[in-house]
């Protein structure tokens, strides 16, 4: 009754013919033209990636500083190298490498279903051409010593990305998928996790994109009892971006953190969508979104909640929180709850404003400048919904990232310097 | 140090001080006493410097400078403190950060060489220790998640670090249970000195038992009714403020 790689191939190029590149009569593309994004690449959209671009020393030199991890670098949609000798009870695998050993296993990995949440055109068209990936799966009580960083560089005019990670019982991880693409063109990207019971991810998602180039990305989770999922969508990069997670609590007790940071400037176009299906009881969801945009850039923030008939004790709570620094800046926020029970807990929260006039002059009132305060309440509003990073290097390179886009951004960052984030000055 | 003429304020068009005058001398510590309502925080907030207070008439002048042109910045680095009344929560920027960015900003326009993070640690360990802040409190967000109490004494510590010339207190006691207070009393009396001056605000007398002013004053409806020594903030417990108003014929 398994599809063959090939069968799975045609459905997926039926389903793309059938839905297209999304448009914005589409209820959930209203605000983001990705049609006309992509527009310069409407003939070539069905052509495999050509050859895997050189990487020579581009690898290192992209790379997060000071990362210790387990790095996977990803050229134009084919991975590079794997990991020589991963920890016992940790199988890592290309996705190419595993259609051709295992196709049933590759078949599971490129999987996509017409009915799910936030389905669109391009998933199909994800389904029909990702050659390549990383498939790493984890065993029963595995944690995997270091983080398992995975650096896209992209370069190809349409890179298409299959990830599949599996972490079985009391298992633990933290995966960094990091996009740093040079040229334009599109980057459509799709994880699919598994959480087992009890098993513990840390999802970082760092979009750092050239301007120019759309990328597109899903994230799918699939969460256990008692399996805590926490995911952390930066968006920096890329003419226009958008961000799918859509977050499955299927077993009692699950936990899921969805954070996310979206800067925006120039004339730039960040949107994220994400669906948290709560369909167990005594889950709890928490989200922060938080946006700081400048120039003529536009955000959307989409955040459905679905509290499914069963899921009693629901304890969800979502908030994005939008800063605009320039009158021409412009955003679309939109929480979006369903419940079909009466024993939850529920709240949620979208604001869109200004620097708060209160701090800013507390703030000066202790001798800080007029615009350093700016500053400063910009960043710490920002780096907020960075707390919950602990790998420090990561931390420290989305911190930089933010405050080389900030306006003025080196001299606060000079100004914390020695600041090591925990507030211990150094 | 701090002479103030004549200030006229309208908030929203509204007349709220109605002609202060206040002359407050270097080592010199003075209570502002009045009701609820009668303009004492509005006060406090104009000669800090915050924004939407039209200052329609009189002038504020502090060391022989023009207090009112300049930009609350400026203000704290020619040395005015204000201790916040309701002092905000600041997430996000570590209180101990601020002070450093506050001292250095204010060591700069005074052209001193910046404090290096050694010494300046010191000093803010120094002070935390004064006020029997909890040294947690140092690395946390300004404010955030304190309660009315810890966020009273976190201003005092404040003041303790950046070493004003003139701090203004706004109802630094109340929100303070009585240990609190005697603590945040402490803080203030340590930095009484010579060159300093200290201008508390308050409607209860209960601050003036720990901090000994030299003069007190009594605002009522935007106006300075009435000043005197020490003996009179007991009377204004005693009696109320009517008598004040009835006796100025207001
Ligand atoms: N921002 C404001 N907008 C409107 N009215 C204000 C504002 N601030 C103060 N007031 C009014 O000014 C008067 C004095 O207030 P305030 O200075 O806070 O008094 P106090 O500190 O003595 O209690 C009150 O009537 C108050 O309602
Ligand atoms: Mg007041």
């Amino acid at each position: 009754m398994s599809l063959s790689i090939e069968q799975l191939r045609a459905q997926a190029r039926d389903a793309f013919a059938r839905h297209g590149v999304p448009t914005r009569r589409l209820e959930h593309w209203k605000y983001t033209d990705v049609k006309r994004a992509l527009a310069p690449l409407a003939d070539n959209l069905l052509e495999l990636p050509s050859d895997p671009m050189p990487v020579d020393a581009l690898g290192d030199e992209l790379s997060i500083a000071g990362l210790d991890a387990w790095r996977i670098v990803i050229a134009d949609g084919v991975v590079l190298s794997l990991p020589d000798d991963p920890p016992q009870g940790v199988h890592v695998a290309s996705l190419a490498g595993q259609l051709h050993a295992q196709p049933e296993q590759g078949v599971a990995a490129l999987h996509f279903d017409e009915q799910a949440p936030l389905f669109n055109g391009l998933v199909a068209l994800n389904a029909a051409l990702a050659g390549d990936g990383i498939v790493i799966r984890l065993e029963d009580g595995v944690r995997l010593d270091k983080p398992l960083y995975l650096l896209h560089l992209s370069r190809g005019k349409a890179v298409h990305i299959r990830h599949r990670i599996q972490l079985g019982r009391h298992a633990e991880a933290t995966v960094i998928e990091h996009y740093a693409g040079m040229d334009a063109g599109l980057s459509n990207v799709i994880s699919r996790l598994h959480l087992a019971e009890g098993a513990r991810l840390h999802h970082v998602r760092v979009q750092q994109e050239a301007v120019g180039r759309t990328h597109i990305g899903r994230v799918e989770a699939e969460l256990e009892r008692h399996s805590q999922f926490v995911s952390h969508s930066v968006a920096l990069g890329a003419s226009l971006s958008r961000v799918d997670i859509v977050a499955e609590l299927r077993g009692p007790g699950a936990d899921c953190r969805l954070d996310g940071l979206y800067l925006t400037n120039g004339r730039q176009h960040a949107d994220h969508h994400t669906v948290i299906a709560h369909r167990a009881p005594h889950c709890r969801s928490r989200e922060m979104y938080r946006g700081v945009l400048d120039g003529r850039s536009r955000a959307v923030f989409n955040g459905r909640v679905v509290v499914h008939e069963g899921a009693v004790k629901t304890d969800s709570a979502q908030s994005n929180a939008n800063l605009l620094l320039s009158g021409r800046a412009e955003v679309d926020t939109k929480p979006e709850l369903e419940i079909y029970n009466d024993d939850v807990k529920c709240a949620h929260g979208a604001t869109i404003g200004q620097l708060d006039e209160n701090q800013l002059f507390y703030l000066k009132s202790r001798g800080l400048a007029h615009e350093e305060a700016r500053q400063l309440l910009t960043f710490a509003f920002a780096d907020e919904v960075l707390t919950g990073i602990a790998v420090p290097a990561l931390r420290r390179h989305i911190e930089h990232a933010a405050f080389s886009k900030l306006p003025h951004g080196e001299d606060i960052e000079g100004m914390l310097a020695g600041h090591d984030g925990t507030g211990e000055m150094a | 140090m701090l002479k103030i003429e004549n200030l006229h304020v309208r908030v929203d068009g509204k007349a709220i001080l109605k002609g202060i005058n206040l002359h407050v001398r270097a080592g010199e510590v003075h209570a502002i006493m009045g009701p609820n309502g009668s303009g004492k925080s509005t006060l406090s907030n104009v000669i800090a410097g915050r924004d939407g207070y039209e200052v329609s008439e009189g002038s504020i002048r502090f060391k022989g400078k023009d207090l009112l042109g300049m930009a609350p910045e400026e203000r704290a680095w020619e040395g005015v403190f204000l201790a916040f009344q309701y002092p905000v929560e600041i997430p996000g920027v570590n209180n101990t950060y601020l002070l450093k960015a506050g001292v250095n900003a204010r060591r700069r326009h005074l052209g001193l060489p910046e404090l290096d993070a050694m010494d300046f640690m010191q000093r803010v360990k120094e002070k935390a220790k004064l006020v029997e802040l909890d040294p947690s409190f140092l690395s946390r967000g300004v404010n955030e998640g304190f309660s009315g109490g810890e966020k009273k004494r976190n201003e005092i510590f404040q003041m303790a670090v950046l070493e004003p010339e003139l701090a203004l207190l706004d109802e630094t006691d109340s929100g303070l249970d009585i240990d609190a207070l005697r603590v945040v009393a402490g803080g203030v009396n340590r930095l009484r000195s010579p060159e300093r001056a200290i201008v508390m605000v308050t409607h209860y007398q209960r601050l003036l038992d720990y901090i000994q002013p030299d003069i007190v004053h009594v605002l009522v409806d935007g106006r300075i009714l009435k000043s005197g020594d020490k003996a009179l903030a007991l009377e204004l417990e005693a009696r109320g403020y009517d008598w004040v108003r009835e006796e100025a014929g207001a």
